[in-house]
């Protein structure tokens, strides 16, 4: 195995709302935003690392961290034996030549006043690379080796195409001789025709140059073809990482299996699918669930001990409950549809939004507790609601935090491997778990 | 700088545009007029002659005042004279109250006016973009601080600053001589100096830099989360490199379209402060109205024709401003983008 060219330790990027003089002054509580979350990879040399996720997911955030176009809040990125974030001077220089990163959008990422060519030899204008007769010459040939003409060196921006800007743009992160690249969804902006031609470029040049990829991109199938391995972010942490073929042949994490789900393959046939492809929204990075954070939408959310209900039923009572905690069940609107201003008529309360929020029969057992919850509901006593289910459906999910064990292929799932320590915890939680303490899971 | 692209727009909205072409006319006149002030005017401006004080402009009629009371059956008449002018072509535009030719002030007052408004807008851009420009490129502290000094600034009336100003500073000006008199292509009855009001000057600018300000920070701010910025510093591109070759650039077309708008503004200012005789100047549009002012019903020319300049003035550069922001503005690159 190669040795890593990038190292990232528990790498953290918090933005903190509430933050300015007179928020300080007013003593309103500063709110982290944790776009980035504690990430630990090392993406090794040659290779391409693929890092996969829904928008929001912090994998931008991720990218100009790791490159130091944002001041870290924790951990530390290592390139080459180099810490980067303690880089200054000509050791700072250095990283700045040989790590290039190439944007996402064709039209902000060029500069619409300078030309092809001022453009490419930007990063040799900037290190003062070779006189300026030297750098024309090199943004001709790079134009041609990115398929485009030399005679183009003179136009401006706006009279490419988008996916010829992409390629300007890869000019751009080429032309100072790099090897490492961080390329932020370079093709997330151009047609499916078009993203193939840029793909099979950016695959060309690895290839020729030796260069070492970190590909981000929000769609699995674009990463497929050219990522070695791939890494799957949500809510600002790994969930998966593994090699590419293992990652899409035997998906360990749901939400990975999700991802995959949602992605049109020729190869699968509609009914083979096993998984529910994921509903709802990503949560807010203000304020991630507690344990897991993929818990609010997991389709395989682990039931407490001792309850045994089809996943689906499960699941869609924990979803109701989620709705429930989150303030998202308007109860006044709902008298108002039962058409009872008195607010008397608990029972129709009870059968409207049980009607609502569940289209199956539920078991004796689990129609007695939501109905219960339902009823303090009617009386807008919302915190006893959540806690009538939360009693009774507490997941391990919810208690304990998944972490990435090491290996080749881990996942952050209680359901799969899991290290040392998040095993101990789990434990410990289930024999406490007959005995529950009210609050202990406060979300 | 300026892509040929940027001049084809310009070239295109010309000619689309009357309006435009007016502008520049009216520019390019004034412009004339004040370059060769000394070729054209048909006398020295400062020369007095009271024997031909108030003469009204060609072919109008000036009522004098001098009224003479006269007897008649019994009762007082008052009679007033009645002066028709003018047979000659000497003052075409007549005099003012002290016999000075109205035409060559006027000419050589557009000196005064379009060098406040060049210098004083030039000092005013190159203040306010470098502070709007840093404020919003660096944001934070000192944005904050930047900005509250700024709309402190806004918050007084710009005459009482200008004013203000003045006062504390004095009416510095600075003689440069006319070389069209020096080297004897003018006639040397001309006044043989270029006066460059220099407080006037300052004070305009920093009456006028905060409006600079304010837009360079608006575009510095949108210009500052473009890609090709965070590019540049992935590059290694220094905050300076960065600022002088994107966001100064991409931030130029509202600058300069501003710049239009305030040189009109600054020209009314200038007229303002020599009307009020703070100035100091002595040709100038501002300081003939206010000596005109007195002698309005009866010599109304002495102010309404150095009035009319600075309206033509004003006008014909608001309507070249309205060229550069339409030629300039969906010439931003980047919107349309090539199919
Ligand atoms: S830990 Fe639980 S909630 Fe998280 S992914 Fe695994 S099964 Fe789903």
């Amino acid at each position: 195995m190669t040795d890593p060219l990038v190292t990232v330790d528990d790498l953290e990027k918090y933005y903190y709302e509430n933050d300015t003089l007179l928020d300080r002054l007013t003593g309103a509580e500063r709110e982290a935003v944790r776009a980035v979350d504690g990430v630990s990879f090392e993406v090794r040399e040659g290779e391409t690392l693929g890092v996969v996720g829904e928008s929001g997911c912090g994998k931008s955030t991720l990218a100009e961290t790791l490159m130091r176009l944002r001041e870290p809040t924790g951990g530390s990125v290592t390139f080459d034996g180099d810490p980067v974030f303690d880089l200054s001077g000509t050791d700072m220089n250095a990283f700045r030549r040989r790590a290039q990163v190439m944007f996402q959008d064709p039209f902000s990422s060029l500069d619409p006043r300078m030309t092809a060519g001022e453009i490419i030899t930007e990063p040799l204008a900037i290190h003062g690379v070779g006189t300026s007769g030297e750098r024309r010459e090199r943004a001709e040939t790079l134009l041609d080796e990115v398929g485009l003409s030399a005679d183009q060196i003179d136009r401006y921006p706006h009279e490419f195409s988008g996916g010829q800007r992409q390629r300007i743009g890869f000019a751009r992160a080429l032309a100072i001789d790099p090897e490492f690249i961080v390329l932020d969804e370079p093709v997330s902006a151009l047609d499916v025709s078009v993203q193939a031609q840029v793909l099979n470029l950016l695959a060309d040049m690895q290839a020729e140059r030796d260069l070492t990829y970190l590909f981000i991109a929000h769609d699995l199938s674009v990463v497929r073809h050219i990522s070695d391995r791939v890494a799957v972010m949500y809510l600002g942490e790994i969930v998966e990482i593994g090699p590419t073929e293992e990652i899409f042949e035997d998906p360990k994490h749901p939400y990975t299996k999700a991802l995959l789900e949602s992605v049109p393959r020729a190869d699968t046939d509609e009914r083979d699918r096993t998984v529910e492809t994921i509903r709802g929204d990503v949560p807010s990075p203000r304020n991630p669930p507690s344990g897991c954070s993929f818990r609010t939408r997991c389709p395989e959310l682990i039931q407490p001990p001792g309850l045994d209900l089809p996943q689906a039923t499960f699941r869609g009572i924990s979803e109701f409950r989620t709705r429930i905690e989150n303030g998202d069940i308007d109860v006044d609107l709902r008298w108002e549809q039962v058409g009872d201003p008195d607010r008397e008529d608990r029972e129709a309360f009870v059968d409207s939004l049980r009607e609502e929020a569940f289209d199956t029969e539920l078991p004796d057992a689990e129609e007695e507790t939501v109905s219960e919850a339902i009823r303090a509901l009617a009386d807008g006593d919302r915190e006893t609601a959540a806690a009538t289910l939360r009693e009774r459906y507490r997941s391990p999910c919810e208690a304990i935090d998944p972490g990435l064990p090491a290996g080749e292929h881990p996942s952050a799932c209680l359901l799969n491997e899991q290290p040392e320590d998040v095993e101990t915890a789990r434990e410990e939680w289930e024999a406490d778990y007959e005995a529950p303490e009210a609050g202990a899971s406060s979300r | 700088m300026i892509s040929p692209r940027t001049l084809r727009n310009l070239r295109s909205e010309l000619s689309r545009s009357l309006l435009a072409k007016l502008g520049i006319a009216i520019l390019a006149v004034i412009l004339f007029t004040a370059v060769f002030a000394p070729l054209l005017a048909p006398h020295d401006p400062t020369e007095q002659d009271l024997d031909n004080a108030n003469i009204p402009p060609l072919g109008f009629t000036a009522t004098e005042n001098q009224t003479t009371s006269q007897m008649v059956d019994g009762e007082v008449q008052i009679v007033e004279e009645e002066v028709v002018v003018n047979t000659t072509v000497a003052h075409p535009l007549g005099t003012d109250s002290l016999g000075r030719d109205v035409l060559s002030r006027t000419m050589f007052g557009a000196r005064t006016s379009l060098l406040v408004g060049l210098f004083g807008t030039s000092i005013a851009v190159v203040l306010g973009v470098t502070v709007g420009i840093t404020a919003g490129y660096y944001g934070g502290r000192i944005d904050d601080a930047l900005m509250r000094f700024a709309d402190v600034m806004l918050a007084f009336p710009s005459l009482v600053l200008a004013i203000a100003l003045i006062g504390l500073w004095g009416q510095a000006s600075l003689r440069i001589p006319d070389p069209l008199v020096e080297l004897g292509i003018a006639s040397s009855e001309m006044p043989s100096d270029i006066v460059l009001p220099g407080t006037v000057i300052a004070v305009v600018a920093l009456v006028n830099w905060v409006w600079f300000a304010r837009v360079a920070r608006g575009e510095a701010l949108s210009v500052r989360d473009q890609e090709y910025v965070k590019a540049a510093r992935s590059m290694g591109g220094s905050d300076l490199h960065v600022i002088l070759r994107h966001v100064l650039p991409n931030s130029l077309t509202p600058i300069l379209v501003l710049a239009t708008i305030q040189v009109a503004a600054i020209i009314l200012l200038e007229s303002s402060l020599s009307f009020l005789g703070f100035s100091g100047a002595q040709l100038s549009w501002g300081f003939d109205i206010a000596q005109g002012r007195d002698y309005l019903s009866s010599s109304w020319w002495i102010a309404t024709v150095p009035g009319l300049a600075i309206v033509a003035a004003v006008v014909g550069i608001n309507l070249i401003g309205d060229w550069l922001r339409d030629a300039l503005d969906p010439g931003i690159e980047g919107q349309g983008g090539a199919p």
